[in-house]
């Protein structure tokens, strides 16, 4: 697997990127099969974090990027994470949370079938939906603490100023309705849609 | 404060009705977790929220591959469809009503989720049900959609007072109520050892605990800050006292 996605991944960006692996929970052959293959690659380089046990992987990779990666133009950045989700629940949570810790950093969780990522509460949100490719499945997750209010435009069910907390109401299985939603909440909330399966 | 004790043997094979707990099934849409049989065993009433009639319908032969399909699914028929029908396919529909299925079509409720509506039946209009010890088994609850898995985590703060299990095939997920001291018994042949708690819905200001690999003391925890993730279960008993309501959630074994 790890093979085909380092192949696909040179086919579309079309020039050696830096990959960076942390053995944190690879078996010994699995670790020594990625590190034959990354030696093969020109330009990429490894990095072996297996000593810290106290941040998770997607923490490590996240702070590379944002400290480390060279040659990057960090000024607009956006970390697009895939297999974010699904899987073990604790990995998830864990994955969640890290965006919740880089608040001020654009990243987002993807899967086959959703992305998530975070409407911090310092901002006014415009959500403009690209059609072709995501929705109309979505929702507005008050994940860590109440939200005393929030409101939405462009949503099936909009929300004017509404409490949204866990064990009472949180917006899912919503639905957007046209081209751009706005968000404004009282406190961070998580953006969540569907991506569409053609 | 009381003590709730918690065990995963609804995960054993076996079917020992004699156990003081009621289980109940209900069926999400999402795939059929491989050891749903053993779960529709210890199930005295399986209900289905709609679209998981066809999970059952296709996928609970796929797990009996040396047996005949039909077979398959008229030994595992639902007692009960129910939802706002958008999913179910009408050849599926028809098959468990023709063998006896009830089917509440609930439609004309757009404002609840059907695992909301399926929780609801269970605690309230299920017959012959001893509800005093229930606890409600949901299969396929994670994965899929976000807003969906998020939609589920919700109905176990909502019934706070019920037991509610979210299963998927990599793991489980289920409320420790801060009203309680919680001792989780691990089933160490079917679960574990990966775990975590999560304060999804608020901060915990303290959380205590025994049993796992690191354990808090007094530790506060909230998402932007600690949270825990990846952690293990040492032997076969945890501890947990909150300030606050916890997800607990533990790996599923593979083999």
């Amino acid at each position: 697997m790890i093979e085909a996605l380092f192949e696909s991944f040179q086919l579309f960006s079309g020039h050696a990127l830096t990959w960076v692996f942390f053995s944190y929970e690879c078996d010994q052959s699995s670790l020594a099969q990625i590190l034959v293959l990354a030696s093969k690659m020109q330009g990429t380089k490894v990095v072996d974090e297996s000593h810290d046990q106290d941040t998770t992987d997607l923490r490590k990779c996240v702070a590379y990027v944002r400290d480390l990666a060279p040659n990057l133009d960090k000024s607009n950045l956006c970390i697009l994470v895939a297999g974010a989700l699904g899987g073990r629940f604790d990995h998830e949570a864990g994955n969640i949370n890290v965006l919740y810790r880089f608040s001020t950093i654009r990243i987002i969780l993807l899967s086959d079938d959703c992305l998530i990522y975070l409407l911090p509460r310092t901002h006014h949100h415009e959500i403009h939906i690209q059609s072709s490719v995501e929705g109309p499945h979505c929702g507005l997750i008050p994940i860590g603490m109440t939200s005393v209010s929030t409101t939405t435009t462009g949503l099936q069910w909009d929300l004017t100023n509404t409490e949204m907390r866990f064990g009472d109401l949180v917006s899912t299985s919503n639905l957007v309705q046209g081209e751009k939603i706005t968000v404004q909440s009282s406190s961070d909330l998580l953006w969540t849609i569907s991506i569409k399966k053609t | 404060m009381d003590v709730m004790i918690h065990s995963s043997t609804f995960l054993l094979p076996g079917n020992d009705h004699s156990s003081s707990v009621t289980y109940a099934l209900v069926v999400l849409n999402q795939r059929l977790p491989r050891f749903t049989p053993i779960l529709w065993n210890h199930a005295q009433v399986r209900v289905c929220a709609d679209g998981g009639a066809n999970r059952l319908f296709d996928e609970m032969p796929l797990l009996f591959p040396r047996d005949d399909a039909i077979d398959v699914r008229h030994r595992y028929k639902p007692d009960i469809i129910k939802g706002d029908m958008d999913s179910i396919r009408t050849e599926v529909l028809d098959f468990y009503t023709n063998l006896g299925t009830k089917v509440v079509d609930e439609s004309h409720d757009q404002d609840t989720t059907d695992l909301r509506k399926c929780v609801a039946y269970v605690r309230d209009l299920a017959p012959n049900l001893d509800k005093s010890n229930l606890c409600i088994l949901v299969a396929g609850a994670l994965g899929g959609r976000f807003d969906h898995e998020a939609g589920n985590i919700n109905v176990l703060y909502r019934f706070s007072t019920i037991r509610i299990i979210l299963l998927s095939d990599d793991c489980l997920i289920y409320l420790l109520p801060r009203t309680h001291h919680h001792e989780i018994h691990i089933q160490s042949s079917v679960e574990g050892p990966h775990c975590g708690l999560i304060p999804i819905g608020m901060t915990s200001v303290s959380t205590t605990t025994t049993g796992l690999q690191w354990d808090l003391t007094n530790t506060e925890m909230r998402f932007g800050d600690l949270v825990s993730t990846s952690n293990l279960v040492q032997g076969e008993k945890i501890t947990v006292q909150s300030s606050s309501d916890l997800l607990w959630t533990i790996s599923i074994k593979k083999t």
